[in-house]
């Protein structure tokens, strides 16, 4: 090793290449936070200003009256409570049936199982949006239309998840069921007491971001739901903008309160969902 | 405890057949060994008896029971896995009573049993740890304590000192022959590792090509050994072979060497190609002149241990290991001559079967 290899210092060090690639990193982030930015200053702006012609990086006057407004005259409160129920309700089934399938592909052998892999693969192929008919047919048939389940049912098909949960098990050394067995552990005790508690990890992301899909998720929920007080929240703020019309500073502080718990899901758990995304970004391809 | 019978096990994946036909008989309270290179098939054997592999043929007997089709929890036997396999998210106490718990036992139950197991193992100061807390020995006797727990009638040990370092598998060794010692209960051992088996077992039942190539005390193995694979598995430094040709010269049946030199074979009948088999320390070096020494050769490496020295002599008749004293002190490339032990030579057929001695 030369004698400048070992005097240089470590960590970064600064050329045209890495000075540009940096610039380019910035205003791409710069690029991506715009919309976001410039919805929360609309969001604070009174409705006269956000409708002003000109451009200003700052309100003149800052209020919160648009999220005054949306929490006094809309039903936001039921909106949050119906997405919370929804969505949590989600993240539980799905996790709790993917755990399941993931297990049973990867460690049981019944007849069949192979076949099972590959539907849950195909299902890949289909996008979500292709099936929305066939789901409103059979919730309509069913007379779920309007109701909790309603909204749930069709929401549980997961098949990343299952995948993500069956390469997990699939990677444990065969060892720990075992010892398992010998100890005298039934299926279920062997998923729930060794297999999922072992790496806790796997599920909170999964868990993470099945929640935030779920609460994102727009189009199936506008289609399940007739009422107001069955609306999510995200369904529930496009009555917002059909109430006021063109008020856009309450329609966003309407989408903000609206993407605010993800917002705060992702704030507190980044590693977690970026460590889901990076254990399903494989599968997806 | 309970005795442990195979009665002619098969076992086979697919086309490919493990173990062929297999009788063996462990007997109540003993340690048994099952040893042999790797793919012989002793581990799938002893998964057969934990019941985590299904035979293809053959019954398998527990303390007179026919447990063939009966499920692992229900043998009465534990099993120490070769890679500890203790649950990560686990305490040791947690880890050592998971039986206990998944059997329904008390808290305080399991707590009675948890600390009874830490004191016989010397793992009270560890419970609370975890797993990854815990060094390779510690783990190892995490493992134990976790079949010890469900006092079992055999326990079953699958290579479990195989990821310990040289010394603490020294001590681990000693540990698990107290235990043995102490417990007396049916131990079931699979291990590569003839010195393991040699230093633990009352009996060692050799594998070969899922088949048992001989079973006997350790001792027999040694000095008795029924075939060459046994002779060159058994022993380490492993034995030395030479080629040779029997006939009888004179009433007295003699191997000539590929040099020429002729060994007298006493209490011997043999004819044809044979092979000699002598252990390193039944040969001793002499001067390459001297008229006792059967083969000649020149040191290629001198591994010196301290206690003892080993030689390796490249000769006509291929390399030679000798096993000379501590002090001596033999430089590579020297020309030696090599006399062997005639009463302690084994000698093998064509087909590589040991050729028992006469009736004196």
């Amino acid at each position: 090793m030369s004698v400048a290899a070992l005097s240089r210092k470590p960590g970064k060090r600064w050329n045209l290449g890495t000075i540009l690639l940096t610039l380019l990193t910035v205003i791409c982030a710069l690029v991506w936070f715009f919309p976001i930015y410039w919805a929360l200053l609309t969001s604070i702006r009174t409705d006269d200003e956000a409708v002003r012609a000109g451009f200003s990086l700052w309100p003149a006057h800052p209020t919160l009256g648009g999220y005054l407004y949306v929490i006094q005259h809309s039903n936001i409160t039921r909106w949050y409570l119906n997405s919370t129920i929804t969505s949590v309700a989600i993240t539980v089934l799905v996790v709790f049936m993917a755990a399941c399938c993931g297990y049973a592909i990867s460690q049981l052998r019944f007849p069949g199982r192979t076949l099972l892999w590959w539907v849950i693969l195909a299902s890949f192929m289909v996008p979500v949006q292709g099936l929305i008919v066939n789901h409103f047919i059979i919730i309509a048939k069913a007379n779920l239309l309007n109701t909790y389940p309603g909204i749930i049912l069709p929401m549980l098909l997961s098949p990343v998840t299952v995948i993500v949960y069956k390469q997990f098990f699939d990677g444990l050394p065969r060892e720990f069921r075992e010892a398992a067995v010998m100890d005298g552990a039934s299926e279920l005790q062997l998923l729930f007491r060794v297999f999922i508690p072992m790496n806790w990890g796997v599920t909170t992301a999964l868990a993470i971001i099945t929640f935030i899909g779920a609460w994102n998720s727009f189009l199936w929920p506008f289609l399940a739901t007739k009422t107001e007080d069955m609306m999510t929240v995200t369904v529930g703020i496009t009555e917002v903008q059909d109430a006021f019309g063109v008020a856009y500073a309450r329609v966003l502080a309407g989408a903000v309160m609206a993407g605010l718990p993800v917002a705060l899901a992702y704030l507190l758990f980044q590693r977690k969902v970026t460590q889901a995304i990076t254990l399903s970004a494989g599968i997806k391809g | 405890m309970a005795s442990v019978e195979l009665n002619s096990i098969t076992k086979a994946f697919g086309a490919v057949e493990v173990i062929r036909g297999l009788d063996l008989k462990v007997e109540d309270g003993s340690f048994t060994a099952l040893l042999g290179p790797s793919g012989c098939g002793k581990s799938t054997l002893l998964r057969m008896i934990a019941g985590l592999e299904t035979v293809s043929g053959g019954t398998v007997q527990i303390g007179g029971t026919d447990v063939t089709d009966e499920v692992p929890a229900k043998r009465r036997v534990a099993m120490v896995f070769q890679n500890y396999a203790l649950y990560p998210h686990l305490t040791v106490a947690q880890n050592i009573c998971f039986s206990l718990s998944l059997a329904g036992v008390s808290k305080a139950g399991q707590k009675e049993q948890g600390d009874r197991v830490a004191k016989l193992l010397q793992l009270e100061h560890l419970m609370a740890r975890r797993p990854a807390e815990l060094s390779g020995g510690q783990r190892q006797r995490v493992a134990i304590g976790r079949a010890l727990v469900r006092d079992p009638e055999v326990f079953l040990f699958d290579e479990p000192l195989s990821n310990l370092d040289a010394l603490l598998r020294v001590q681990m060794r000693l540990e698990l022959a107290k235990l043995h010692n102490e417990l007396k209960t049916t131990m079931i051992y699979v291990t590569h590792d003839q010195v393991e088996a040699m230093t633990l077992a009352d009996k060692i039942v050799v594998l070969d090509k899922g088949r048992i190539s001989q079973s006997g005390s350790p001792l027999e193995l040694y000095n008795a050994p029924a075939n060459r694979f046994v002779a060159g598995f058994i022993g380490s430094p492993a034995m030395n072979f030479v080629a040779a040709e029997a006939q009888e010269v004179g009433g007295v049946f003699t191997a000539t060497l590929a040099g020429g030199s002729r060994i007298s074979l006493p209490a011997r009948s043999a004819s044809g190609k044979i092979d000699l088999g002598v252990r390193p320390e039944h040969v001793q070096l002499t001067a390459p002149d001297a008229p006792d020494a059967s083969l000649q050769g020149r040191t290629s490496v001198v591994e010196q241990l301290g206690n003892t020295t080993y030689v390796y002599i490249d000769t006509s008749s291929g390399q030679m290991i000798a096993e000379a004293g501590g002090g001596v002190q033999i430089a590579p490339g020297t020309q030696v001559g090599l006399q062997f032990d005639v009463e302690r030579l084994h000698v093998f057929d064509s087909a590589g079967i040991a050729l028992p001695a006469r009736p004196a």
